[in-house]
């Protein structure tokens, strides 16, 4: 070790790049590691949820669309892994041994999306969310790898982004059911968007992420980010989000009591049940209804082909 | 991705002082929504356009790449521009970089919504051309160099 932490937390706020393990403390390492599992987990857990609403692709080329999507989500995954692999994580292990309720993507991937609607909310409202995040780890990143692999990531996820507005733009456009579908996939994920974020800033006083420089913005900065940009997405489609952007200051200010619980079975957050953080933190340990059959779609097919090829 | 043939430069150093401003996140972020590429700024043009066709072709280089910070001129994605100024008729003739292009509707929307919105033009027919094929070749000078800014290198 070359530096302390105290020493390293100074480095990178003046500049410092960090490029190889030589540079880092066991504290840096530790929350950098914890980032990109998170990184990886959420780009490779949006894969099977987007394959399960791509089958309802209306057209052969829409669904060429939804596909190139999954691959690049696939191929972000393996951006962080990879990083993972240099800093000595064993990515077999990562990838095919761990339970599927320690995989760190948030609940919002734990959930099952069942038509072209919710794919391509999901496109609209969490690829923004994604771009929100890693393009702020992009700006203000200490770690160099990670900086020059998220040039791709941030070029595919904006076309991802752009899949998502346009698309749920022609289903407000044609109305009836159309529409009443993107009312329906917004209702229920975009207080999933607004949790995405995490705790908010008053509740979290310690942070290595910001300390070490991994990422730029606070949590409710980066939720504030997302809000500013799919509240007035949703006022133009005439969609109706519980949220409103303040004239005065032009930020955007929830009207439900923030958390609050969700039902998963009925798709439907109970905004009259306001609940702690600590019970938000249970919910997202006990996993979404989709989160072990995701991971097992992830795995099935490397186990049956590998018994395929020993027989 | 779509573009099978670009691989990102291996950039270090130095360089990450022109990915950061090729890069399009920062942008993203900056404006809450709306453009979601920088693409870069048109030509300067030393005279004004010949004719309805040349103006044509030179608004497409206002249209991007839906994934790369392009303009489909410079990608080398359109082949031919073909007005009647008498009808305010546009026939384009273009190509993918791949037949299984993810993009190819919203190329299509994109290059028909940017030559709708020029004044004398009220029909867009786009005809799409796969021979020859696209090829990195294809990618003009210019081109080359925006690519080079987002971190893009070309291989040949």
């Amino acid at each position: 070790m070359r530096f302390t932490d105290e020493e390293l937390m100074r480095k990178v706020q003046e500049g410092f790049i960090v490029e190889s393990e030589a540079d880092m403390t066991e504290t840096y390492k530790k929350a950098l590691i914890t980032q990109l599992t998170v990184q990886g987990d959420t780009e490779l857990m949006s894969a099977p949820a987007y394959f399960m609403a791509a089958k309802d692709a209306p057209s052969t080329n829409t669904m060429v669309s939804a596909t190139a999507i999954i691959q690049d989500e696939m191929g972000h995954a393996n951006i962080a892994y990879r990083l993972l692999e240099d800093l000595g994580v064993d990515r077999d292990e990562l990838l095919y041994e761990r339970p599927a309720k320690k995989f760190k993507n948030p609940y919002g991937f734990d959930q099952p999306l069942v038509n072209w609607a919710e794919l391509v909310t999901a496109n609209g409202l969490y690829d923004r969310a994604g771009i929100t995040l890693l393009g702020d780890v992009h700006r203000h990143t200490s770690y160099g790898p990670l900086k020059r692999g998220l040039v791709k990531v941030g070029m595919e996820e904006n076309f991802h982004l752009r899949h998502g507005e346009v698309w749920m733009r022609r289903l407000c456009e044609a109305g009836g059911e159309a529409r009443e579908m993107v009312q329906h996939s917004v209702d229920w994920m975009f207080p999933m968007g607004v949790e995405w974020f995490g705790m908010p800033d008053e509740k979290k006083h310690h942070n290595a992420q910001l300390d070490f420089k991994l990422k730029g913005m606070t949590n409710d900065q980066l939720r504030q980010t997302w809000l500013k940009a799919v509240v007035p997405l949703c006022d133009e489609l005439s969609i109706d989000v519980p949220a409103h952007v303040k004239p005065d200051t032009e930020e955007v200010e929830l009207e439900f009591e923030f958390p609050v619980q969700y039902d998963p079975g009925a798709k439907r957050w109970l905004f009259d049940e306001p609940i702690t953080w600590d019970e938000v933190w249970d919910r997202w340990r006990a996993r979404g209804p989709m989160n072990e059959q995701f991971v097992d779609w992830m795995r099935v097919s490397r186990y049956s082909v590998e018994g395929l090829l020993e027989a | 991705m779509t573009l099978v043939q670009l691989e990102r430069r291996a950039a270090r150093g130095a360089e990450s002082a022109s990915l950061e401003q090729g890069m399009n996140f920062a942008a993203v972020l900056a404006e809450s929504r709306g453009e979601a590429h920088p693409l870069p700024a048109p030509p300067a043009w030393e005279s004004p356009p010949a004719d309805l066709a040349e103006r044509a072709h030179r608004a497409l280089y206002e249209v991007s790449d839906p994934e790369f910070p392009i303009s489909l001129v410079d990608l080398g994605l359109i082949y031919d521009v073909a007005a009647d100024e008498s009808t305010g008729g546009v026939t384009v003739s273009l190509t993918f970089t791949a037949t299984a292009c993810p993009c190819t509707d919203f190329i299509k929307w994109d290059v028909r919504e940017r030559l709708l919105a020029e004044p004398g033009i009220d029909t867009v027919e786009i005809e799409v051309v796969w021979d020859p094929p696209w090829s990195t070749a294809r990618v003009t000078e210019r081109g080359r160099g925006i690519l080079e800014r987002a971190g893009i290198a070309l291989i040949t």
